[in-house]
């Protein structure tokens, strides 16, 4: 009789333990994990330059689709380190759970990502980097190959002795230095034909006074090739504003509404555009994958396209250089 | 080797009918059990999942009818414009200020009634334009002829065209996103003239969308004819390659739910397709989500199931604990009472099934046996009693004979003090051995009664025989049993002191020994080698010179009255003489004296 008491026992006492570690499984499952919390910090904020509009648009989707919390502090001038690094210590203080990094100089925030390094935040470079390698992700064009594409897509315009100048963005940045080699390994055998290079600060006026002195300079200038939004765009504006639009072709890296409606003018005759969108998307997806102990790439090519007035209205080229925002559209 | 014999202790284990009836039930509930809940969450799962295809299904297709008359509408509002007289004067008459003052106050109403409206115009072929409010230019370097929308209402004059998702480039200083509805305006010579072009954001069909409620994970998006995107809830993720949506699928599929992926990845898309617009709107499911409440259904199934299951084994360990109890009574009854002991015999009868009619047969049987036993031991004490009366009341012929024979010597030879002493002697004898009817007597009695047996028997042998009794007093009154005394006396003088040469003496000695009285009586005739001695208890050898009461009777009533410990001892050495030691309790406890039989019984039964 014992015997069977004791068996009866087990029985109801294993019984009552799988409900239990049921029931218990229940409730781990609705269990959810905290929401991280992320610091982008872009090298501008500027509603009219169209690459950081819908860069900070991506990181701001891949936040809300992965569930995170993104704060954007971004100066208000792509040539401002100063603010940058005051921007790079506030986020240091508030100890998110990783750092999102654009830096515009390629030295001069150095310190402080080290201090980040050493308070266990982590850093994902996106778009640009430093000379040292603090950060666990970088995502970024491989602006060697975007300058390489505007060289070659330049060389079918060019003919031998034909001259070329180049307005660059800010002098040093790691952006600026790719793209102008890739440039002149594009061109090839014509990177001799450029004359000038000189540099705007990421600054329409001063990309506009220095094409307008180029032009001086150069009278038989064939081609000016601007290393992003504000010296390409500045560079056109001066040349419709000279109405030298017959004898200088524009190409450019980046776009912006201006740059489109510049294309369809014919004064600008090729960009090269960054994913920007997809550049911020991946730069955040990347580093919640990290944080949240996923695979992830520490390395990734968000990749570039050329535009030209051909292909400017197809599907494919739409949807990369007009930015679709439905929430926009709703307003 | 282990193996086998662990498995042979488990069998071992499940011999018993409880264990066999509490297993069996056990494994038939439990099956039961399995089956049906497998069954139920089988039908569970399937029937949930086709309600809710059934219903995501029937979502989808309102969602279209929804649009299909969202867009039916838009192009009303176009084809109303395009037949407008204002337009027609616009386009091909003299167009006056007040003319074209009508047609922007028109495309103002539209626009402020219709929030989902972002654009409304006209745009001649010869490059006129008005557009919305006036306020805004149109691109003047845009090539309509690049715009499909354009070329599409130029080609199909007499309905609307609908276009995809696309970037409306048409106004200056503007590209957003929209779905432009376009009409060709004809003119009454029948050429083409102008496009009349309504651009709609997302808001309405977002909304439509959005209300289109398929479940948390569920979203709904929208197909053109060629398989591109018109609406997706990630429609910019789409357009970034940052996600994929599965339109192959979609535009291939035949039925109207798909379902691809595996595992935790499977989906379920649902289709419908509008005439109208040549649309396709699919919602896209995680099946996983879908079948959440099987899941749920499922825990809630597996934990009923567990529950059944223990109610189950407590009821089966019940039921067989209660059919198997008395089985197990009634086993350990017979047991006692196959050891002989009848305590426990009497069960109480459980119920009036089988096992019961078992007990109460059990009970008769026992019963029976029980009294057939008593009957026996009384039958056995009759028996012994009716022996030893018939003992006692047998007188030895031949003792008789030589005793009167003895007498009339006496007479003859004048010895009338001697014939009065033996006659005497003779009477009180027969008067002892007739006149009490009790088994047990006084000591003293038998003591007595050996006295004058061995006066008659000195009488008679004269010279040959000399006695002494010696009893202490305080043993005189210790009940013993009749005819003890007198049949060893007499085996002593026949075989020991008879065929002696010279006078033979004879002795009888009692004295309390601790608890027991030890009477011995000892003799130096010609005494007993060991041969003899071991054969003097065997039946057989009843000396029928005697009384007929040989040593193995004595023996046997005294072990039967008084227990195995006592009885008689020989003690003899040929040539000088046998002694026969008696020993009997002191105080006489029937019970005690006769335990030692029960008492080996009930020792095995502890």
């Amino acid at each position: 009789m014992r015997k069977h008491k004791k068996r009866f026992v087990i029985v109801l006492l294993l019984c009552l333990g799988a409900a239990g570690i049921a029931i218990l499984y229940g409730i781990s499952r609705e269990k959810k994990t905290r929401a991280l919390s992320l610091i982008y910090i872009p090298k501008v904020e500027d509603g009219s330059n169209d690459f950081w509009t819908s860069l900070i648009s991506g990181t701001r989707m891949a936040a809300e689709d992965y569930g995170v919390e993104i704060t954007i502090l971004a100066p208000d001038n792509e040539t401002d380190v100063e603010s940058q690094n005051e921007f790079l210590a506030q986020a240091i203080e508030e100890k998110p759970d990783a750092i999102i990094f654009t830096p515009i100089s390629l030295t001069e925030s150095n310190d402080l990502l080290d201090q980040a390094v050493q308070a266990d935040i982590p850093i994902t470079f996106i778009d640009s980097y430093t000379e040292e390698e603090v950060q666990s992700i970088t995502v970024a064009t491989d602006n060697l190959e975007a300058g390489k594409l505007l060289g070659e897509y330049a060389r079918t315009f060019l003919d031998e002795g034909e001259e070329i100048a180049v307005v660059g963005h800010v002098q040093g940045a790691s952006t600026a230095v790719e793209r102008e080699e890739g440039f002149r390994e594009g061109l090839g055998a014509l990177s001799d034909n450029i004359v000038d290079v000189v540099f705007c600060d990421s600054d329409y006026e001063k990309a506009f006074d220095l094409t307008v002195e180029l032009m001086e300079k150069y009278p038989d200038l064939k081609m000016i090739a601007g290393l992003n939004e504000y010296s390409f765009v500045g560079a056109a504006r001066a040349v419709k504003a000279m109405g030298a639009e017959e004898q200088i072709m524009v190409l450019g890296v980046d776009s912006s509404q201006e740059a489109v409606s510049l294309m369809e003018e014919g004064i600008i005759r090729g960009i090269v555009v960054q994913k920007s969108y997809k550049m911020g998307y991946i730069g955040v997806r990347e580093t919640v994958a990290m944080l949240r102990g996923e695979t992830y790439e520490t390395n990734v090519d968000s990749g570039c396209e050329l535009v030209t007035p051909e292909n400017m209205y197809t599907s494919d080229i739409e949807k990369l250089i007009f930015p679709f925002d439905s929430d926009e559209s709703r307003e | 080797m282990r193996d086998r014999l662990t498995g042979k202790n488990t069998l071992g284990r499940f011999k018993s009918i409880q264990s066999v009836f509490f297993l069996s039930m056990s494994i038939l509930l439990l099956c039961a059990v399995m089956i049906v809940t497998a069954v139920s969450l089988r039908y569970t799962r399937g029937s949930i999942f086709e309600n809710s295809s059934m219903y995501t299904q029937t979502i989808i297709s309102q969602l279209n009818q929804n649009i299909d008359s969202y867009i039916n509408y838009m192009e009303n509002i176009a084809d109303m414009l395009a037949c407008s007289e204002d337009v027609q004067e616009y386009l091909f008459g003299e167009a006056g200020e007040e003319c074209q003052e009508r047609l922007l106050r028109q495309f103002d109403t539209i626009l402020e009634s219709r929030k989902d409206i972002r654009n409304v115009g006209i745009i001649s072929v010869n490059g006129q334009a008005l557009i919305n409010d006036g306020t805004v230019q149109v691109n003047e370097n845009l090539d309509l002829t690049t715009q499909e929308w354009y070329t599409d209402a130029l080609e199909n004059e007499t309905t609307a065209s609908v276009s995809s998702s696309h970037v409306q480039h048409v106004v200056e200083g503007e590209r957003s996103w929209v779905i432009t509805l376009s009409q060709g305006v004809e003119n009454t010579s029948g050429s083409e003239a102008g496009v009349v072009f309504i651009d709609l954001n997302y808001s309405a069909i977002s909304e439509l969308c959005d209300q289109s409620n398929i479940g948390d994970t569920g979203y709904v998006f929208i197909l053109d004819p060629e398989g591109n995107i018109v609406y997706h809830p990630h429609q910019q993720q789409l357009y970034n390659e940052l996600q994929t949506e599965n339109t192959e699928l979609v535009m291939t599929a035949e039925s109207d739910t798909v379902q691809t992926g595996s595992g935790s990845g499977e989906k379920l898309y649902c289709i419908s397709r509008s005439e109208n617009t040549g649309w396709l709107v699919a919602g896209c499911m995680d099946v996983s989500s879908l079948l959440a409440d099987s899941n749920r259904a499922q825990s809630i199934y597996v934990l009923t199931a567990i529950l059944l299951v223990a109610a189950a084994l407590l009821v089966s360990s019940i039921i067989s604990r209660n059919i198997t109890l008395p089985i197990s009574r009634l086993r350990d009854s017979m047991a006692k009472v196959q050891e002989g002991d009848f305590t426990a015999a009497e069960l109480p009868v459980p119920s009036e099934n089988e096992i019961g009619s078992l007990t109460v047969s059990f009970n008769v049987m026992t019963r029976k046996i029980q009294e057939m036993m008593a009957q026996m031991v009384r039958e056995q004490e009759e028996k012994r009693k009716l022996e030893l009366r018939a003992l006692q009341s047998q007188i030895n012929p031949h003792f008789l004979y030589n005793t009167l024979d003895s007498i009339i010597w006496m007479a003859e030879g004048k010895k009338n003090e001697e014939v009065v002493i033996m006659t005497s002697s003779l009477a009180r004898l027969f008067r002892q051995s007739i006149s009490n009817e009790d088994e047990v007597v006084p000591l003293m009695r038998e003591v007595e009664y050996a006295r004058n047996y061995l006066t008659i028997q000195k009488m008679r042998f004269k010279d040959k025989l000399e006695f002494r009794i010696d009893v202490a007093p305080d043993i005189l009154n210790v009940p013993m049993i009749k005819l003890v005394l007198q049949p060893i006396i007499e085996n002593a003088i026949y075989h020991g002191l008879k065929v002696k040469e010279n006078k033979g003496l004879l002795l009888v000695t009692g004295r309390r020994e601790g608890e027991n009285v030890v009477i011995r009586i000892m003799d130096d005739g010609v005494g007993m080698d060991k041969e003899t001695l071991s054969h003097i208890f065997e039946r057989h050898k009843v000396n029928y010179q005697s009384n007929g009461v040989g040593v193995y009777n004595v023996q046997k009533r005294l072990q039967l009255y008084y227990g195995s410990r006592y009885g008689i001892r020989y003690e003899s050495c040929p040539g000088e003489g046998t002694t026969a030691i008696i020993t009997i309790p002191l105080k006489l406890d029937r019970e005690g004296s006769r335990s030692p039989g029960e008492s080996g019984g009930s020792h095995e039964e502890a």
